[in-house]
This record gives structure tokens, sequence and C-alpha cells, in this order.
């Protein structure tokens, strides 16, 4: 009212606050401010110094031409990683933390202090993975890791974080490194060092310097400055807690970078496993294949059922069976406060024996904890009573229902068939059991009404109700209230998915046995379960007092099932299975009663999407008969097996209204149809009928039937599998089906081209409009037409302010002009809800003008690596969003279970030995495998051998290499590539440099990293990794050469021309080798020309000189090798407990050779033998006599130097000497012998005293200068004083010094 | 011992490729049983076959394509693969390249490749080219097909069609009068003149070698849409010696008919190509992929059964029906999770 009596405000287009207000205006646009410096004195503010400018400015304009520019953008783009779509769940799986060290230094004191962190629970015995929740949003599942490499290797694969425990008084062990390179090869996790044993160090000193060694060497393995945690010293037996708190806070808050591998390939850390064999075939054959079943959280990437999954150790299996349950350990819900409170911070560990409740497809375990005590004093029951009691049962459905009981309570009278009916309440049974491992007390829940399992669906909805009303009841009179009523709560939603994969099992059965259109009862299934939807609504609304009238018309029809139906359940073959069908029967069937269909079955969500069907579906059982009756009259075979469902609801046909009637029998027509004209879509050439197309057509247009149409038929690779036990009746006839259209469509023509049925008439004028807004020229809808769109852009360009002049232009006045001034003033008065939609339009346009001007602006500044970025975060954003609204069941149909969910996956055929020596200790990894790589090929890799591994590897020698998720024994061949791209064989790899490797092996896709090592089993005391590296390539064909030579010997030789021999065998050999280079060892080079036919092999070829007799001709040729077809999975967790880590596979011929002492025999050629040198025998040179002739003088053969022989006359005659004579000179000899010898002693002694008085002179020399430097000294002294005294005189005065 | 991956058994020869290029690209080996069993000639040496999948080499090659069938039954099979070689494929097919059976070379080029080059596999050297015309029964064409390789595919979000902004197309006439061509185009035209304006039609007249062994016209049509969707008919004429004589007036009407009900079909994909761009969808990474397509045709439902029993893909299926803006009948919107498919063959360098 005032608002209207309001003058309207008008602006002021003059005075000093309109131009302040102007001013300010463009100031805000940074425009015309003649105030601002640089625009004043744009000089000053020129480039001066390129360098300091481009120091300042990182745009990538111009980091071409600036040198530190160029620095930055480069380490700005090492940062960089090729962005890959985040395919994160919305509720990730618990991060999987390994600890790992070598033995003794303190992995399993610091789990515990973890774990009683986070949880305030204390583990005594740690045994397995731990899942603990460590915050609103993370989850973490710690587990230990010993020094088996083996199980190193496995651990590395599945880690998200690695805590690595290093004892700082001893430093760093070869496990550590070794891990680390494990780590390297499989896809770096995140890595944190924790020091332990810190309180060793008695000088701080050398704790100090201790710390800063070990980091720095840390930190060149991991990178610079990772993180590195020091625990100070152990208070009664534990760390201290602060610094607990501290890592677990930094394990809380930490980021992590997805892995390649991890991220492509679903994987499960088994934290739970149990045997499923029947206990029969295990007690005849002990060694029998087992069913085992094993749970865990699903990690990387969505899992299919069915798919191929790799458990290292063990070997490949096929997944027979994959269920998600209840979250064991789920994170708290949403919620505003900071942080957990107690019940909250669950822990989780079967293997350990913690975890309160364990949930089964069809059981739920409980484990009573210290409170529960005091019932403890019950009776302990075998395990599988119950089961049993089920198999050797011979009564009849009806007659057990009559007799059974029901104990509510374990202490409790026992309720019959009759009291249900009167009060309307159901009840888990519970059963003390005893694990036989651990000596743990259990609960098990079982359901005693079995018989109700294939009752008709809308009675689950109420049993459930009352299901969990029993529950809360039980609850109560439990100590823990709330935490029990979750879990009974949690149990309900557990039998709903297992009842509908069951049900979905049932249904694949009818359709086999049935011969009619097979949707038709599965369409059934989809409007029963849309009326228990309505059922569901209903409940809501209404409190119990509703239910249990509809509880009573559950009894009714209940008994009407007694009364026709026969007790053909259990129409299943063999006693496994018929194991299978009880189980399935303890189980009741219920449904969530909250409004969120959340755990509802595929159908039923299919059901729900389909509303048309809804509504006309108001009751199914009706319709359901009426189906199986039109069927029947069609086909007068009677189908072989009736479920009691059916029979129940035909005693409820009275209830039928004729609408429904008729709307079911077009339905069931419809259905009909299909299998005709599928087949008829075929075989268009000969029938064309319209009718049928159209029926087809209709056939597509709801949702669930198209869905049916397609999945929900008889598929072909189930028909192989049940096409066996599906049709036997009675066990002894089997019914052969009709199947001749089933037959006919099989061999029809394969062509891919959809043809027109029943063509429009396109003459006809309402035909041709219903695809005019097809074409450009058709109608456009209301946001893409183009006259819309242009009158937006009038609105949107309509008016605007040239900012240069300060002008206005004003656009059209449109209806909605006077809400475009953005001032204040003129919003107030607008009335409120003009004021509203004002406010929108306002909003809308600016974001519009937002988005205009981001494309403008953004444009130029986004690269490619942006664009790139949005769009993988665009497609991110996409797979949330869309199964986001689907329940669990349908979701899993579609994209197969997501990460994140904690699932239970049944594998057949798992050899004994793998429960028979099961050992918690070890991680079981059920690793996925993606499309053809459970196949096995040639598989090339990049190798090089460890620079830390001592040998060198050998080509053929058997060697374990881990690729992927595997552990496997193979014979590698080593090869180089030469430059022509031949790949030559080694014989052993190189010591610095890459080569090829190719082996037979597991499929496994290129890129993949791996590591090989010589032995899984025992301590090396070396550097266990023998080489990395990464592979290549897959290809079958490889040709990997080694060189042959091939030698020849000449047995005729003309000039140039050689006949050789000895090289070939046949002429034909020669033929294939003609016009091949030969050479001899002495380098004449030559070519092959033509076989000879003489000696057999022999050929003629011609060289570029003419041989020797003595030569060796040889030619260079290359004869390709094939690679060992070997494969051998090391199967470590097969080994007997406490012998994991000795598994040997094959060995290599010098270990083979080694353990039998077998040498081996050598060439005797290469043998060392002593080395004789002959005495090398020169022959005279002979100079020919007319040569001597020519020589020179001087090198004339010199003739009188030859004459030995003095002519006779000139010979001397012999002297012979008198005895007188002789006597003489005997004397004189022996005189001057003793002269001489005289002579030599005098010498002696004149040397030896000219030695003595050479000492006698030093020594004299010494007094003499050791007097002199005495006196020299004193003399110094007395000069020094002198001058002291000089000094200080001349201190005293001149007076003093005169004197 | 590692457990080859469990083969998969059928039985019939229908969807016999569908069956092998699966096979191939799963890596799990097949076996089809009763093949024509009850016939007196099977056409086989036996009525089961086995195939054992290996891996997809790639590479220049040549093959005569059986005159039976025309060089599109081949090429369909052979544009699954050809992303998936270890060297891109370069082959050059001889036989017929038009017949009234399957999707033409022509119609292929128009609408296969144009769907391929959404899922990112493209290139100088992806092309698809008719070098000779073949008709049947004589056949004496020639294609020539090249095909880059690709490690991953793209996801795709197919869910709006555009509206139909051009009209192109072909008639061809070999060993015919090139008169026949243009008789064809002008029949065609006066249909489709009445939807858009733009349209043009080739005619192709081939002579000489280039005409193949036999006589025969024929025409295909390709509606393009804004949003880059090609939606195609073809008709040819019969066979030398097999049927009456076909007017081409009335060809060229009947196949602008067909053109039309394609569109009344509609849907971002042709209806020949369903099960193509279903396969690709399978084979790119772990996201989503979305694509809207007409009625299903009773090849690409099949073809849904074996994705599943290969692959364990189920499509998440909605049905759109038309909505009060007259655009023919109604459509599906197929969405599934990628299997995260990677090209095994290709070599890592």
């Amino acid at each position: 009212m005032d608002a209207k009596d309001q003058k309207k405000h008008r602006k002021k287009n003059s005075g000093p606050k309109a131009e302040k207000k102007k001013k300010r205006h463009l100031q805000d646009l940074q425009l015309g401010d003649e105030e601002d410096a640089r625009k004043r004195n744009p000089k000053a503010f020129a480039v001066q110094s390129a360098v300091r400018m481009a120091r300042s400015f990182h745009s990538e304009f111009f980091f071409f031409f600036f040198k530190h520019t160029n620095r930055t953008q480069d380490l700005k783009t090492k940062k960089h990683h090729i962005p890959v779509v985040d395919r994160t769940p919305l509720e990730p799986p618990p991060i999987v933390v390994v600890v790992m060290g070598p033995p003794k230094v303190g992995k399993s004191t610091l789990i515990q202090c973890l774990i009683r962190n986070f949880t305030r629970q204390k583990l005594t015995e740690i045994r397995g993975p731990v899942t603990i929740v460590s915050g609103k949003k993370r989850r973490l599942t710690i587990i230990e890791c010993d020094c088996d490499i083996n199980m190193m290797i496995d651990l590395a694969k599945v880690a998200d974080l690695v805590l690595m425990l290093i004892d700082a008084s001893f430093g760093f062990e070869m496990e550590t490194f070794e891990f680390l390179n494990i780590c390297q090869v499989h896809g770096f996790p995140k890595i944190m060092g924790v020091l332990t044993h810190l309180d060793s160090f008695k000088h701080n000193k050398q704790l100090k310097k201790t710390k800063k060694r070990l980091k720095h060497r840390f930190w060149t393995e991991v990178y610079p400055g990772a993180k590195l945690f020091y625990l100070s010293g152990m208070v009664h037996g534990e760390y201290q807690n602060q610094e607990i708190h501290n890592l677990g806070r930094f394990i809380t808050v930490m980021k992590f970078r997805p892995l390649t591998w991890q991220t492509s390939h679903p994987y499960i850390l088994a934290d739970r496993m149990e045997d499923l064999t029947n206990p029969e075939d295990i007690r005849t054959n002990t060694k029998c294949d087992r069913k085992v079943s094993l749970y865990g959280y699903l990690r990387g990437a969505h899992l299919k059922n069915k798919s191929q999954v790799h458990i290292p150790g063990v070997g490949d299996f096929a997944v027979s069976d994959v269920s998600f349950l209840p979250d064991p350990c789920a994170l708290p819900e949403q919620q505003k406060k900071r942080c957990l409170n107690e019940k909250e911070k669950l822990v989780y560990a079967p293997l350990s024996g913690v975890g309160g409740v364990l949930y089964d497809k069809d059981a739920v375990y409980v484990d009573l904890g210290g409170s529960h005590g005091f019932q403890e004093s019950e009776e302990v029951r075998p395990t599988h009573e119950l089961v049993q009691s089920l198999i050797s049962t011979h009564a009849t459905i009806d007659a057990k229902m009559a007799s059974s009981r029901v104990t509510l309570f374990s202490d409790s009278k026992p309720l019959g068939s009759e009291d249900i009916d009167n009060q309307g309440q159901w009840m888990p049974k519970e059963e003390k059991q005893v694990d036989l491992k651990t000596g743990r007390v259990r609960r098990k829940a079982i359901f005693g009404d079995e018989e109700e399992e294939d009752e008709s669906g809308d009675s689950d909805d109420e049993d459930d109700e009352e299901m969990s009303e029993g529950d809360r009841l039980e609850n109560n009179s439990s100590d823990d209230e709330t935490e029990e009523g979750q879990d009974a709560r949690v149990t309900d939603k557990q039998y709903t998915s297992g009842k509908g994969i069951k049900r979905q099992k049932l249904e694949m059965e009818e359709d086999f046995e049935v011969d009619l259109p097979a949707f038709a009862d599965s369409d059934d299934d989809l409007e029963r379960s849309s009326v228990e939807e309505e059922a569901e609504e209903a409940d809501e609304s209404s409190e119990e007092e509703d239910s249990t009238a509809e509880e009573e018309r559950d009894i009714l029809e209940s008994k009407a099932i007694r009364e026709g139906g026969k007790p053909e359940l259990l129409h299943t073959d063999d006693s496994s299975d018929s194991l299978n069908v009880e189980k399935s029967l303890t189980r009741k069937k219920a449904t969530f009663t909250t409004s969120d269909s959340g755990h509802c079955t595929a159908e039923e969500a299919f059901a729900s999407e389909d509303e048309p069907e809804e509504n006309s579906s108001l009751s199914t059982e009706e319709e359901d008969s009426e189906n199986e009756e039109a069927i029947r009259k069609k086909f007068p075979k009677p189908s072989q097996v009736v479920s009691c469902q059916k029979l129940g609801s035909e005693n409820l046909i009275d209830e039928t209204s004729d609408i429904e009637d008729l709307l079911k029998e077009e339905d069931y027509k419809e259905e009909n149809n299909y299998s005709t004209d599928t087949s008829g879509a075929l075989k268009w050439k000969e029938d064309l009928s319209r009718k049928a197309a159209e029926a087809f057509l209709r056939q597509q247009q709801t949702t669930p039937n198209l869905r049916k149409l397609i999945y929900g038929t008889v598929t072909e690779d189930n028909e192989e599998e049940d096409g066996d036990n599906g049709e036997e009746l009675g066990g002894l006839f089997r019914v052969s089906q009709p199947a001749s259209e089933c037959k006919h469509k099989a061999d029809s023509l394969d062509c891919s081209r959809f043809h027109v049925e029943a063509p429009h008439d396109w003459d006809l004028e309402e035909v041709m409009n219903s695809i005019r807004d097809c074409f450009v020229t058709g109608k456009w809808e209301e946001d893409k037409d183009a006259a819309k769109i242009l009158a937006e852009d009038e609105e949107l360009y309509g008016d605007f302010e040239d900012l240069e002049t300060g002008a206005m232009h004003k656009g059209k006045p449109g209806p909605d002009t006077q809400i475009e001034d953005v001032e204040e003033e003129v919003k107030e008065e607008i009335d409120p809800s003009a004021e509203e939609s004002a406010k929108e339009k306002l909003l809308d346009k600016k974001r519009k003008l937002k988005e205009m001007f981001d494309a403008e602006y953004d444009e130029g500044e986004s690269t490619y690596f942006d664009d790139l970025k949005g769009e993988m975060q665009k497609q991110a954003q996409l797979n949330r969003a869309e199964f986001e609204d689907q329940d669990d069941e349908a979701r899993v149909q579609y994209e197969g279970f997501r990460p994140g969910m904690y699932v239970r996956i049944e594998i057949e055929n798992v050899p004994c030995e793998f429960v028979v020596n099961f050992d918690p200790h070890y991680p079981i990894i059920l690793g996925g495998l993606g499309n053809s790589e459970g196949n096995v090929g040639y598989v090339q890799m990049r190798l090089k051998k460890h620079r830390w591994y001592k040998k060198i590897l050998k080509s053929r020698d058997p060697i374990i290499f881990s690729v992927g998720w595997r552990r496997f024994q193979t014979i590698p061949l080593y090869y180089i590539e030469d430059h022509n791209g031949r790949q030559r064989l080694l014989k052993y790899t190189p010591q610095h440099m890459h080569c090829g490797a190719t082996f037979w092996g597991p499929i496994t896709p290129q890129g993949t990293g791996f590591l090989a090592i010589q032995s899984v089993s025992g301590n090396m005391p070396d550097f266990r990794i023998a080489a990395t590296g990464v592979v290549l390539d897959l290809d079958k064909s490889i040709k990997i050469v080694k060189k042959l030579k091939l030698t020849g010997f000449p047995y005729k030789i003309f000039k140039n021309t050689s006949f050789i021999k000895g090289m070939f065998n046949s002429a034909l050999e020669v033929a294939k080798f003609e016009g091949a280079v030969i050479r001899t060892v002495s380098g004449i080079r030559g070519q092959i020309k033509k076989a000879l036919r003489a000696p057999e092999g022999a050929f003629r070829a011609t060289f570029e000189d003419k041989l020797l007799m003595s030569d060796i001709v040889f030619m260079r040729t290359w004869y390709p090798v094939s690679v060992p077809a070997f494969y051998n999975p090391v199967t470590s967790l097969l080994k007997p407990v406490g012998e994991k880590d000795t598994w040997s596979g094959m060995r290599t011929t010098g270990q083979l050779r080694l353990a039998h002492g077998i040498k081996l025999k050598a060439n005797k050629d290469s043998l060392y033998k002593p080395i004789v040198r002959q005495k090398k025998h020169f022959n005279s040179l002979h100079i020919p006599k007319a040569l001597q002739k020519a020589l020179p003088f001087k090198s004339k053969p010199k003739t009188q130097a030859k004459a030995g022989k003095t002519p006779k006359d000139r010979v001397r005659p012999a002297v012979i000497r008198e005895p007188q004579e002789r006597k003489i000179l005997a004397l004189l000899d022996a005189l001057s012998t003793v002269h001489s010898e005289k002579m030599k002693k005098a010498k002696e002694q004149r040397h030896l005293h000219n030695k003595e008085h050479f000492k006698m002179k030093q020594k004299e020399e010494e007094e003499k200068l050791k007097r002199q430097k005495d006196l020299r000294k004193k003399l110094y002294r007395i000069q020094g004083q002198k001058e002291r005294r000089n000094q200080k005189s001349s201190l005293k005065g001149p007076e003093e010094q005169l004197k | 011992m590692a457990t080859q991956a469990h083969c998969l058994s059928y039985s019939g020869c229908n969807f016999l490729r569908q069956r092998l290029v699966l096979s191939t690209l799963s890596g799990r080996p097949v076996k089809i049983r009763k093949i024509r069993a009850r016939d007196d000639n099977p056409g086989l040496r036996g009525t089961t076959l086995y195939y054992q999948p290996g891996l997809l080499y790639g590479g220049s090659m040549e093959h005569d394509c059986s005159v039976l069938r025309s060089i599109g039954y081949y090429l369909e099979s052979l544009l699954c693969l050809a992303p998936f070689m270890k060297h891109p494929l370069r082959i050059v097919l001889r036989g017929v390249t038009n017949d009234q059976v399957d999707p033409s070379v022509d119609v292929l080029k128009a609408t296969a490749l144009p769907l391929l080059k959404q899922f990112g596999i493209d290139g100088e050297s992806f092309e698809l080219k008719v070098v000779r015309r073949g008709m049947p029964p004589g056949g004496g064409g020639e294609v020539f097909f090249s095909c880059p390789v690709r490690k991953v595919l793209k996801p795709i979000q197919l869910i709006d069609p555009g509206k139909i902004k051009r009209i192109r197309g072909t008639a061809y006439s070999v060993r015919v009068s090139p008169q026949m061509a243009n008789r064809i185009v002008d029949s065609a035209r006066s249909i489709l003149n009445k939807f858009i304006p733009d349209i043009y039609i080739y005619t192709d007249h081939m002579k000489g070698i280039n005409s193949g062994k036999s006589p025969g016209f024929g025409l295909s049509l390709v509606a393009e849409t804004t949003n880059g969707t090609f939606l195609s008919a073809e008709l040819a004429s019969n066979p030398q010696g097999q049927g009456a004589a076909m007017l081409p007036e009335d060809l060229g009407r009947n196949c602008a008919r067909l053109l039309l009900e394609e569109i009344y079909r509609g849907g971002c994909v042709d209806s020949t190509n369903q099960s193509l761009a279903l396969l690709l969808m399978t084979l790119g990474q772990q996201d989503v992929s979305k694509v809207l397509l007409g009625p299903l045709s009773p090849y690409t439902i099949e073809f849904l059964r074996h994705l599943k029993s290969f692959f364990q893909i189920m499509f998440k299926i909605e049905t759109k029906p038309c909505g009060e803006e007259l655009k023919g009948g109604d459509k599906v919107l197929m969405t599934c999770v990628g299997v995260g498919f990677s090209n095994l063959s290709k070599t890592l360098k």
C-alpha cells in the first residue's frame, strides 16, 4: 500500500552526486580514468628490461623469447599430468594401508596402536586385513606385510599407502629397497617412511645425524621431500599416543593419485573366506575341488558378474556368482558434526575375529561381545543342523508348514503355524554356533517359515514389516539397543537382495520349462512387483493395523497354496542345488518398509519406471493366473513345473475385474506375437504382414518390455548350461522343445538392414506432418527457435552503453525493460511478485552475460590442457549422475558392481589346498582380468637387469615374473634389435642396457610394468629383484633369430673360382642360397654361384681373389629360434601354513647340474694346455750368384769372413813347455795370486780406515757446530738483553739515553 | 595353468559375423553348431565351426569377396575390427558394391564413417573409396578402405539428433543408359522437395572397366542433421535375370519413401549402424555413453544379447515417446558403461 503511494525515484542526471556516481562507475570499469598513472604517463611504464619483464610475465606468448619464462613454463608444464576421468565412486572403498618392514621392526605394534587410536579398541592378535572407520569420509584397511617376497609383491599391487617401517638403530634393510622397487614397477603408491627404535640412541647428535642420513637416502629412493615419520621410543610397549595420533591424522587427510593398473581393474582384498563345498563331497573325497566364497570391498573398477579373476598365488578362476552385501564397516551417515562418536568408530576384521556382525547372503552371524556373556550358557548346536534336517526330511512342505515351530526367544515356548496365524508375527530363529577355529560363539539367525518362500509377492512386505519389528523386539532385550537395531535393519536389506537373486534364478528356469514367449511370466513378475510397491506405499501411510489386515489376506493365500499347490518346489537335481534351495528357503522375503525402493529387485525397479503398466495392473495375481490360463489354452501341453505362486493365485480369480481381463488379453497377445515377428522380421521377404510389424513396434514401446525382449528371453549361452537339467521330468523323460521358430531364426539370413515392414503412405498429409519437424524447415523447440533466440539476443544486446563516449543506447522497450536498470532503487518500487520474476530474469541475464564474457575471454586463456581437463570432469560428472537415482540391484546389472561395495564372490573349483592350508596372515587378492587378459600368448617386453642384482640373466633360464596381478614362472628369451630391425638372440642380458625379452605367458596390456625374480623361496643373501621393465607388445609372430655360421672348404681352385664342399648337404640347399655372400677367414669375399653335381652339397663360388687350399670359407646366416611355451603360475598360497615362502618351480639347468653333480662336458679344444714353444729353425739366406755380382761391395756377402780354415803354412805350431818352464810359470802364477790377494786386503783396510776417519771428522764437525750454536745463543741473549735495556732506557727519557 | 576364457556355444548360421567379431574382440573362443544342419547342401564343409581368436594384425591386404553377398556385408565386420588392429588397415575389397540385401558401400561411407569419427577414430588415412562399381550377379566392383588404429575409444553422448539440414545422395548406373540416373534423381526429388529444398543427388555413371560386370542402377540417399547425424536409405535395381525389370522412377520414389521412413524412425544413428554404435560404446573406457536410437532392429536386438554374453554388458534402455512436436516415431535411449577395452594388438614404442 505504502509502496504504491510513494513517488517513483528519479535518477539524478546532473549535479555533484550524479557526477560522482558516473565517475565511480567508470572507475569500476577501469576505463576513462585520467588519474591512472599508467594511462597518464605510459612511457614510464614501458618495458625497460626484457629479462625482468620475462621474469614477471609468465605468458606462454613470451616464453619463446625469454629464457627465464621458458624455464618457469617448463617447470609448470612438468607438473601437468595427462588428465584422466576421475572414476572414484561417491562412497569410496577403504584405503589400503600396507604396513611393511623387516621383522622385529614394530609393524604389529604400530597397527595395534593405529587401531586403538582410531577405534579405542585393542586388538590382541591381528590376522589379515583390518578395516576401520578413520573419519567422516575415510575408512582404512590396514594389513601387515612380512618379508616374504610373494606377499610383498601382492600387497604392493593393491596398496594405496605404504607405511614403510625402518629400524633406525639398524638402518635400511634389503627388504625395504626391494619393496620400494616392487612398488615402482607396479605403479607407485603413496609411501611414507616410519622410523622406529629411535630410543636406542643415547646421544642426541648421533640421533640427529642418523635421522638426516636415513631421510636423504629415503628421499633418493622415493622422491625428494617424501614424508618420513619418527616414532621416538615406546611407553609401556606402545608408541607414544601423540605421535600415533599425528600419524593417523596424516593418513586420514592424505590425497592419492590414481594408479593406472588399479583404476582399470577391479580387485578385492578379501577379508573373509568361507568354504561352501558340500560336506558330503569332502567326506567322500577330501581332496575334491572346493567351492569358496570370498568377501571384501571392491576396489578399482567395476566388476562384472561371471568375469574372470586371478588370485595371486592360486590361479585363474571364473567368478560363479557375485552379490553385494550391506557394508559391515559403513561410513557414518551424513552429519554436521566435526568428529565421530564412539559408535561410529567401527572396526571390522573377520579374520582376526573382530567385527561384531557378519552378514552372509542368507544368514547373519552375530559375534557376541563380553556384554552378552549371560547367553553363553545356552546349549551349543551343530553348525548345519537346520540345513541337514532340511535335506534329510521326507515330509511335504504343507505338512511341514503345519508342524513347523518357531522359537522367538531362546527360552520361550515354540510357536506353531496356528500361533502365527493368530499373531501375525514371524521372527528369525536364533542358533548358537561355535566357530571351530576361534572358539567364538555365534548367533545365527535363521528364519523358520521357509515354506513361504515362493509365496506371492505382496505378502513379502508385510512379512518384512513384522520381521523388522520382531528384530527390534529382540534387540530390546539386548544391551546395545540402537546398534543392534541398525544391524537388524541391515539384515532385512540383505534378505531382500538375496531374494531378488533367487527370483531371477527361478525365472530363468521357468523360461526354459514353459515353452511360450518367455517374457510372459517375467512380465507378471514385473506387475507383481509393482503391486508390491503399491503395497509399500500403503504401508507407509497406514501403520501396523493396516498391515495386519493385509496379513490376514496373506495367510488366506498361503492356505490356498497349501490346498492347491503341489510341493514341487524342489525340482533341482543335485544335492548341492537342493541345499541351495533349502538355504534360500530359510530366508524370508522381505522388503524394506521405508518408501525408498533402494533395495527392491531389478524387476521391481523397472516396474516402477513403467507407469502405464503399473496403472493397469491393479491386482497382479489375477493377471498372472489369467496369462497362465491363456497360455494353457494355446499350448495344450502341460507345463512341467508349476510354481506355487501361480497356483495360489488361481484361487483368487474371482476378484478380477473385466477391464483388467481385457488388458491382460491384450498384453498376452502382444507378447505372444513377439516370437512370431522377431523371426518374421527376418524372413521379411516371404511374410510382410503389417499387423506383425505393428505389433513388433508396439512391443518396443514400453521400457520393461523392451528390456525383457532383449535380455529377458532365452539367451543361447544359458541354453547350453540349463538345457539338460531344466526339462527333465521325474528324472526319466525329457521334454523335447518344439523350437522350430527358433531354429528357423538361427539359420536365416545374416543381414543388418532393418526393413520397413509396414511402410507409411507418405502421400497423406498427416503422415507427412508426422516428420515435418525433423527438418530444419519445420518447427523448432522453444529454446532453439531462431526467432526466440533472436529476441533474446535483442534483450541481451539491445541496450548497451558506449563506454568510450559514455552515451547510452537503448534497445526496444520490451515488456520488461524497466527491470533492466541495475540500480537498486528501481527494484524497491515493484510489487513483490513482479519483483521475484524480475529478480529471476535479472539473474538469468547476468548469468548469460557472464557466460558470454567467459566464452569471450576464457577462450584465449584456456589451453588444450584446460579443455581436456574440463572434458574429463564433465564425463566424470555424467558417470556419477547417470545411475545415481537407481537402486543398487539395477545399477549392478548395468554398470557391474561398483567400487566401494562390499561384495561376496563365489568361486568354484578351487584347489582344496587353498582351504586346507588357509593362512589368514597371507593376503588373498582377487584381481579382475580384462577382456582376453585371461588368455595366454607371446609377450614382448623391454627388460633391464636390475643394477643391484649381482648376476646376469641367461636366455632359457626359467625365471619368475610379476606382471599384472600374476606371479608366474616362464622361460624368456632375451634379444636385442639390430639396426636393420633384426631381433637377435642374446645368450645373456647386457649389463647396463635395456634389451628385449619375449616369453609365453598371460596376455597383459601394453605399458604394464613387470619385475623378475629368480626364486621366491627362502632367503637369498642379496638383492632379489633381478630385472624390471615394461610390456611392449603382444605379437605372436615375433621372429627372434640367432647367428649361424656355415663353413666349407675348397677342394678345387681355379683362378678366382673355387669349388667348395662341406657347407651344404644337398643341391637343394645350395639352390636356396644361390647368390649368398660368403667369405674366407682371411677376408676374401665371394658369392655362391651354382650347385655342383659331384660331391652332394658342393657348389661353385667366385671370389675376389684366388683362394688357397688351406682357406676356410664361411657364410653368416640367421636361424629363427622358437620361444618355449612354458607358463607356470606361482602357487605359493597352496603351500602348507608356515611353508608358504618355499615355493619352487622349474629349476635352471645350472641348478639341476649342481644338484645332481653333473659336470659340464667341456670341449677338449677349450681346455688349457701348457704352451710349448717349438724352436724356430730359420734357413740360411741364399743370394743367387747373379745378384751377388750386382750388389754393391757393402752388401756383397763377404767371402773372407767365411774363410775359417787357415792354410797349413799359416797355422802356428802349438807351444809345448818344458817341465822347468812349466814350474816357473806355475810359481809366477802363484806369486801373482798372492800379490793380488794382498793388494785386495790392503784396499779393504784402507777403505775401513777411511770410513772411520770420515766418522771422526763428522763428529768433530758436529761438536764444532754445537759449540758455535751455544756460543751464538749466548751472544744473542746478551745482545737481546742489551737491546731491551736500551729500549727501556729510551722510554725513560733522553737523559738516561745520553748516559 | 591359466584357464582359457571358456568357450561360448551357439547354433545356427545366423549372426555369424556378430559372433566372430565379438569373439575376436573379447578374446573368447566360440563354437557354432548346427549350421544349416537340416539342409541338404549346408554350404560348408561341415556344420560345426570352432573359432579361437588371436590378435588382429592389419596392414595392407586385398580380398576377393564372394559375389553372393555384397562388399557391405564384409565391410560391416571390418568397421568393427579395423580400429583395433596392430597396424593400420589398408584393404582392397573386390566384389559386389551394391545389392538389394546388404547395406551398400555408399551408405556405409556416408553413415558409418562419420559415426566412427564420433568415437575418435579419425585421421587422414581414414577413408572408404569406391574405385569400381559392381552389381550382382557379376560383381567386379572394387573398394578401398583404410582405417587408423586406436588404443582407446572416446565415450559418446549422442542424445539430440538435431534437425535435418540437407539431403544428399548418389544415383548410380552401370552398363545401362546414363539417363537412368537422371530419371531416378528427378523422381526422388519430387517427393523429398516437399520437406526440404537443400537436396543434391549426384549422378554417378561409371564406364568401361569401372562399371563392373553386370548392368544395374540404384540410389542411395543420406539425410544430414544439424548435429552431424546421418540417416540413410537405398534401393538397387533387381539383378540381371532375376525379377522383373524396375522403372527408375519407381525406384527413386520408393527410395525417397524409405528415407522418410528412416527419418520417421529417427535417432542419432542410422538403423543399419545401430549395432556398430552399440559395439563401440561397449568398447569404450569405463565411462557412460549414451545414444538415442530409433526402434531397434532385430539384428541389433540379437547383437545386444550377444554383447551381454561376450562382455557381460547390459544397456539401460529407456523409451522416449514422441513428444508434442511432430518428430516421427518413438525413440530408444541406450545407455551403457564401457568395459574399459583397450587395443591389445597395438605396439607400444
